[in-house]
């Protein structure tokens, strides 16, 4: 490179507070939302364990943790979709696509089961890249591509079974899902590193920045060099690819590739992201929060269901809960402060 | 051009004496409005008789804006009187400027594409066409619109949907909504700086016709082409004060400029700095649709080169050209030596080429994050190690950035969005320092940004330059760019019609070619 450039002549700086930032970071920072988070679920925790009959054995509790895995890791996905600003409701049906799928190539077609798989999650991530690009390239808003996902896909699955499920019967793949190691449920464990993955590439690459960017201000990340739409179209893979990964562990719990399950869990995914603290606007939302808001609407079911709540009042707690969460995100006063703050007019000119 | 509609009109047919505010339209006495800091409006008077076009010209900041905003109700002057048709009225919000008879055309078209042109005129009361039921009915509205229409002999199908047509039809239902609402006065603020030049004249014989029906049009433009055709007047503001109101054949485009800029030498810079031969940016022969037409110039390493244009003179679509984000049809470019045509930013950013948009709020930053992650959002590979991120790096890459470019924050992931225009601006030429940008494009890069920030930002681009960065400023403020740059080139209608050392021009021949009408 010839010529002299400003920033080679850049000393480095030697701030006051570079060490606190060093340890505390930028996005991954824990803030007063997480630590509000983090005392509603003691609080809701020690009320269950008063109140719920067996909710604080360890069997309940690793029951739990193996319930909200098969959904909760699809939402470290779903955060970093709804960072960017945009919203994918088709991973229920995908979930019952994956299952079915699985059952069809490994069972009818009588492929090795790790082959199955591998196509089941391949697909999935390749479906959601494609929604992704018609998102991006033809500027669908995101809710209308994946809402024909969620119809087509599901239709799919009970198309290829004719709507009766497949059973898988193959000790190792029930295992997965059904098996513990060193006391932990398989699932759980396989929630835990989804949980890392996302949560390095959320803070600590290219890309997670760019998400956040996108979802601060497309324009202002296009203009800076960011490949909106090559982001936006691997954003929907990483859903596709999770709910394929939920649809395994889902297949190997029931032993069977099963096309009727997944429905709701687009729901709730989405409300355990929302009420960990992502704005569906965009530019904001955190895994540590995600994990919280998985945690804590995995024990509110589960106390609901201890202390005998009937489901369709569960239903309604549950709408009432999104709702909550996004009321006390509208309110946030940090926020509103920055936003109005932000939209000051420049000095009146002539 | 439309000859023979415009042939009715001829200078000489001006009113040689301006109005008394008895028989006015419209005037104002004495208005006066202060902002912090500027007297905006210093006492102006101004009258015009039904049927007149007045055209307003002034620089930036000589108080048009201002005026234009009182007399639509959007802002209240702190002293002075307006009448209309003769009588004092009050404008305290831009729905009674309206019902008093004022109706104002902003650059920005305000129209709902989805909807019909009836649909449009009618917005928002789409009831008083006249209902059925209880309900509104399509066909009163049409009928209602299309006769409306017909008054202002303007032919448009009520039936149309306002995207489908063209940009100027556009223009003519916003004019047609803000006359629906009874105006006697009509505001035009740059009707034609969005305009492609096929449809200007489209406009011109429509704003003739409406003056003829008696209509009183106040018409904000720099356009010496178009001016003539147009007005039987002009005003001329300066510094929130009345200059002169002149028949407008009387007066030639250098009395105007001198009438704008006043007696005033041209602002002096600082001791001229030498810039080297080495040519980093080299433009030749570039086109791009209707705003950018054969443009050929050379930047030198070192050098601050800015562009002087009035609005829709093409300025930002040549940027916006040399930074791949539209199409050039032809002509080629040279970034040190080597050849450049951007697909996308990203490729422009790694060939060299640093671009801080015109909008930064809405083009230029994520408002709501960090300083860090806004002035590293060009440049990933800086700040990472091994394909992950590396907070040391980024955090040393910010810390240079604020102390080299003096930026002003409680800290470095503070949200952009609440630090000042002036900081926000050098944020976003950290940003396109940090990607290592060789040539810098920047679009208007003071504007919303206080003096002393100003000043600030001059000397940081002469800093920039003398470092070895190639800059092109863009910017409205003619007065700055003598300040800070080296060379000057005047666009008007998408081409060059001068490049000169800032030394060997002055504001007046700047201004007056970029207001000449030869060009189009």
């Amino acid at each position: 490179m010839t010529g002299t450039t400003v920033s080679d002549r850049y000393s480095p700086g030697e701030g006051t507070e570079s060490r606190l930032r060093r340890v505390t970071g930028v996005a991954g920072r824990p803030t007063m939302e997480h630590l509000g988070l983090l005392g509603v679920l003691a609080v809701v925790f020690v009320l269950l364990s008063l109140t719920a009959p067996n909710f604080l054995s360890a069997e309940n509790l690793l029951d739990v943790a193996r319930q909200i895995s098969f959904t909760g890791l699809i939402a470290f996905g779903m955060t970093l979709v709804i960072i960017a600003g945009e919203i994918d409701i088709s991973v229920g049906s995908a979930i019952a696509f994956g299952s079915a799928l699985f059952g069809v190539l490994a069972v009818d077609r009588g492929w090795p089961l790790w082959l199955a798989a591998v196509a089941v999650c391949a697909l999935g991530a390749l479906i959601g890249v494609g929604a992704g690009l018609l998102r991006a390239l033809l500027n669908v808003p995101s809710f209308i591509v994946t809402l024909a996902l969620f119809s087509a896909l599901s239709g799919l699955a009970l198309l290829m079974t004719d709507s009766i499920p497949i059973p898988v019967t193959d000790a190792g793949f029930a295992a997965l899902g059904n098996d513990s190691v060193l006391g932990v449920p398989i699932p759980a464990l396989i929630m835990i590193v989804v949980f890392a993955a996302f949560w390095l590439l959320a803070n600590r690459t290219t890309f997670g920045r760019s998400v956040y960017a996108i979802g601060g201000n497309a324009e202002a990340a296009n203009l800076s060099g960011i490949s909106v739409a090559r982001v936006r179209a691997v954003l929907f893979g990483t859903t596709g690819l999770l709910a394929a990964l939920s649809s395994l562990l889902q297949t190997s719990q029931l032993g069977s590739g099963n096309p009727t399950i997944g429905i709701g869990v687009e729901f709730a995914v989405i409300t355990a992201v929302i009420v960990g603290g992502a704005s569906l606007y965009g530019g904001r939302g955190s895994m540590v929060g995600t994990l919280l808001g998985v945690v804590l609407i995995g024990i509110l079911n589960n106390g609901m269901v201890l202390l005998g709540v009937n489901s369709y009042s569960q239903n309604v707690a549950n709408g009432a809960i999104v709702l909550l969460a996004v009321l006390v995100s509208v309110a946030r006063p940090s926020t509103r402060r920055t936003r109005r703050r932000a939209v000051i007019a420049p000095a009146p000119g002539s | 051009m439309n000859a023979h509609a415009l042939s009715r009109h001829s200078p000489d047919s001006a009113h040689p004496v301006p109005p008394d505010g008895a028989r006015a339209a419209v005037a104002v006495h004495g208005l006066v409005k202060r902002y912090p800091g500027v007297q905006a409006l210093d006492g102006v008077d101004l009258s015009l008789a039904a049927g007149e076009v007045r055209a307003l010209l002034g620089k930036n900041g000589a108080g048009k804006s201002t005026l234009v905003k009182i007399l639509s109700g959007a802002v209240r002057p702190d002293a002075g009187r307006i009448h209309i048709g003769g009588r004092q009225v009050e404008l305290p919000s831009p729905a009674v400027a309206r019902e008093q008879g004022i109706a104002t055309v902003h650059q920005e078209l305000s129209l709902v594409p989805e909807l019909s042109v009836a649909e449009n005129i009618l917005l928002g009361r789409w009831r008083a066409a006249g209902t059925r039921g209880g309900l509104i009915n399509p066909a009163a509205l049409v009928r209602y619109a299309s006769r409306f229409l017909d008054d202002l002999r303007l032919e448009l199908d009520p039936r149309a949907k306002v995207g489908e047509l063209s940009v100027a039809e556009q223009q003519m239902v916003e004019i047609a909504r803000a006359l629906s609402y009874g105006g006697k006065v009509l505001i035009l603020d740059e009707p034609t700086s969005s305009l492609p030049a096929a449809e200007v004249d489209t406009l011109l014989v429509l704003v003739r016709r409406l003056a003829e029906t008696g209509l009183a049009v106040i018409y904000v433009s720099h356009r010496m082409d178009e001016i003539p055709r147009v007005a039987d007047s002009i005003t001329v503001l300066r510094d929130g004060s009345h200059v002169a109101t002149r028949p407008v054949g009387d007066v030639t485009t250098a009395e105007i400029v001198e009438m704008m800029t006043g007696r005033t030498a041209s602002p002096s810079r600082g001791p001229k700095r030498k810039a080297s031969e080495r040519v980093v940016l080299s433009v030749s022969g570039l086109s791009s649709g209707d705003r950018v037409r054969d443009v050929s110039f050379d930047l030198r390493q070192g050098e601050i080169l800015g562009i002087v244009g009035l609005l829709g003179s093409g300025r930002t679509e040549l940027f916006r050209c040399l930074y791949g984000l539209s199409r050039r049809e032809s002509g080629s470019v040279e970034l040190d030596g080597q050849p450049l045509r951007p697909r996308t930013p990203r490729q422009a950013i790694d060939a060299g080429l640093g671009f801080a948009p015109e909008d930064r709020k809405k083009e230029g930053l994520a408002l709501g994050m960090g300083v860090s992650v806004n002035v590293t959002l060009s440049s990933p590979r800086r700040i990472s190690v091994a394909g992950l991120l590396s907070r040391r790096k980024e955090q040393r890459v910010a810390e240079a950035t604020r102390s080299r470019l003096a930026i002003k924050t409680p800290a470095l992931r503070t949200a952009v969005g609440t630090l000042s225009g002036g900081n926000q601006q050098k944020v976003v030429l950290g940003k396109c320092l940090n990607a290592r940008a060789r040539v810098l494009l920047l679009n208007e890069p003071t504007r919303g940004v206080d003096v002393e920030a100003k000043e600030h930002i001059y000397a940081l681009l002469r800093d920039l330059a003398d470092e070895g960065s190639g800059i092109v400023v863009v910017s409205s403020e003619i007065e700055e760019l003598f300040l800070v740059c080296d060379r000057l080139l005047v666009l008007n209608s998408g081409r060059v019609v001068l490049d000169r050392e800032t030394g060997e021009t002055d504001l007046p021949a700047v201004m007056a070619a970029a207001m000449e009408g030869s060009a189009r």
